[in-house]
């Protein structure tokens, strides 16, 4: 480790004069200087005691101290792709108990960056479990906050971005791809790689969802070419590229990008990722005509999307499994799938009230008579609009 | 015999990072000191002070997402300028020290203009050096 008392000079323990504890400044002693594992250590502890049994004086002493708001931040972002509900839990939580604490306890611009980080974290979230109004209105604190930093680009570029995959989300390509190039650009010159290459995964996504496969086939194709690439968006990027092969009839090309991705994915513990590679790999299988195996895999990706706390997504996946089982014959598992969707369809308002293919699936199941064709509607309309 | 590990130890990401932070901390400190102390007109001890704060805030500030530790540099000095000029307009303005003519104009420009001014010195301490 480097010895701290390399530096020419130290970090006092003097309490700053009286004249310049004004807002802007610290009003406290600095702590004494940690590396940097060990405050991620000290975090990851705090972060590991459940919520409601933290002492006031613990949080007090995370939310005052700068070195700890950084950690807890980088933990954050390691997680918000693996475990969304933890970060939904936290984020929105320590956004609202540093915005509540004195303006004056952290140095200069932290506390709008902090705020910054919560908000952008917490928004980041809501939309990875498919609360977008929720997401909207955290990137606007997040915007709001980061405009008040000393050096706000990069993190407008990054809440830009975030807004970007909500657009996406909400099935607004077009803006997508229109919008994109410009915050590529900022994330560029800032020589920002890894920004880089997810909006230029989330503008091949764009293509791939308009219909034009060999646009986004050839954008993800480049994009897995690069080895040094973050394990979890390379993992991704396969995945993808599996999928729109797959469309394309290239069936033994879409498992062997599959092949690749899982490894990915498991080493950035991508949880939801290998959720979604499970049902992707379902359709692959159906197209190939293993329909139990493209059952089974639809099973294992509606029982981890309800484990990762994706609701919505986990409904969805229900209707696409009730299909394939109906495909089969399996009338009953079917009905037991649909009627285990349909409360949450209603509950996260993922169609319009009064929407008719949900009353004729409803009434059908109830009468042990699925009705394919509304199944066949809901399943579209979801996938177009969630 | 056992030979410690430390001696073949090359040093950790974390190492290199906070060494890097600190060789460019140093590089600015004598500019951060003349633009605290002649330009700004802070003391001795208060710009002794700021510098300290400033160390701990750019430490993290380089942990923040964006540019490299080097290309934050004009960063630092933003936030020297900006955060000396707060300072002393709220000196100034509880009447702790009165204000002079220098004061008064260089409170007056923007805290970036004044970082920007300074870069370019900066960036002729760099070309001078890659020359050398």
């Amino acid at each position: 480790m480097i010895s701290r008392a390399a530096f020419s000079f130290s970090i006092s323990d003097v309490p700053m004069p009286e004249t310049a504890k004004i807002l802007q400044f610290r009003t406290r002693q600095s702590a004494p200087m940690r590396s940097r594992a060990q405050v991620l250590e000290d975090v990851s502890a705090y972060l590991a005691i459940p919520a409601a049994e933290r002492s006031d004086r613990l949080t007090e002493s995370m939310l005052t101290d700068g070195d700890s708001l950084s950690a807890i931040c980088t933990i954050l972002w390691d997680t918000i792709n693996v475990d969304p509900a933890m970060v939904d839990d936290e984020a929105p939580r320590l956004y609202r108990q540093l915005f509540a604490r004195p303006a004056g306890e952290l140095f200069f611009d932290e506390r709008d960056y902090f705020l910054g980080e919560f908000a952008l974290l917490a928004g980041g979230s809501s939309r990875h479990l498919g609360r977008r109004e929720d997401s909207e209105a955290w990137f606007d604190r997040a915007d709001a906050s980061f405009r008040h930093t000393v050096a706000p680009a990069s993190h407008l570029a990054r809440v830009s971005y975030n807004r970007l995959a909500l657009r996406y989300d909400m099935r607004r390509f077009s803006d997508v791809i229109e919008l994109l190039p410009s915050t590529a650009l900022t994330f560029e010159k800032l020589g920002m790689r890894l920004e880089v290459a997810k909006c230029g995964f989330l503008q091949a996504l764009s293509h791939k969802e308009l219909g034009e496969f060999e646009e986004a086939a050839n954008r993800l194709q480049l994009l897995s070419q690069d080895r040094e690439m973050e394990a979890g968006l390379r993992g991704s990027v396969l995945m993808n590229l599996g999928d729109v092969q797959t469309t394309r009839g290239n069936l033994q090309e879409a498992v062997l990008a599959y092949q690749e991705a899982q490894p990915a994915l498991m080493q950035a513990k991508r949880l939801a990722a290998l959720a979604d590679l499970k049902a992707i790999f379902g359709s692959t299988l159906l197209a190939m005509g293993r329909r139990s195996d493209a059952i089974q895999a639809f099973r294992e990706a509606v029982d981890d999307h309800i484990a990762l706390g994706m609701v919505t997504r986990a409904a969805y996946l229900r209707l696409v499994l009730a299909s394939a089982l109906l495909a089969v014959g399996n009338a009953r598992e079917a009905e037991w799938q649909i009627q285990a969707a349909l409360p949450t369809i209603d509950d996260q308002k993922m169609v319009p009230e009064g929407y008719a293919a949900v009353a004729l699936l409803r009434e059908s199941v109830r009468q042990r008579k699925t009705d394919p064709k509304a199944l066949l509607e809901l399943r579209n309309y979801l996938q177009t609009r969630n | 015999m056992e030979i410690s590990d430390d001696l073949d130890a090359t040093p950790s990401a974390e190492d290199v990072f906070e060494l890097e932070v600190e060789k460019v901390f140093q590089e600015t400190l004598g500019l951060i000191h003349i633009a605290l102390v002649t330009h700004y007109q802070l003391s001795e001890q208060e710009a002794t002070e700021l510098e300290k704060d400033l160390f701990v805030w750019f430490r993290r500030f380089c942990y923040r997402p964006g540019a490299s530790v080097r290309e934050n540099r004009p960063y630092l000095l933003v936030a020297c300028c900006q955060f000396a000029r707060e300072y002393q307009k709220y000196v100034v303005g509880t009447g702790v020290r009165e204000s002079d003519e220098k004061l008064r104009s260089i409170l007056d420009r923007e805290p970036s203009d004044v970082a920007h001014d300074f870069s370019r010195s900066l960036q002729l301490f760099d070309f001078r050096r890659s020359d050398a």
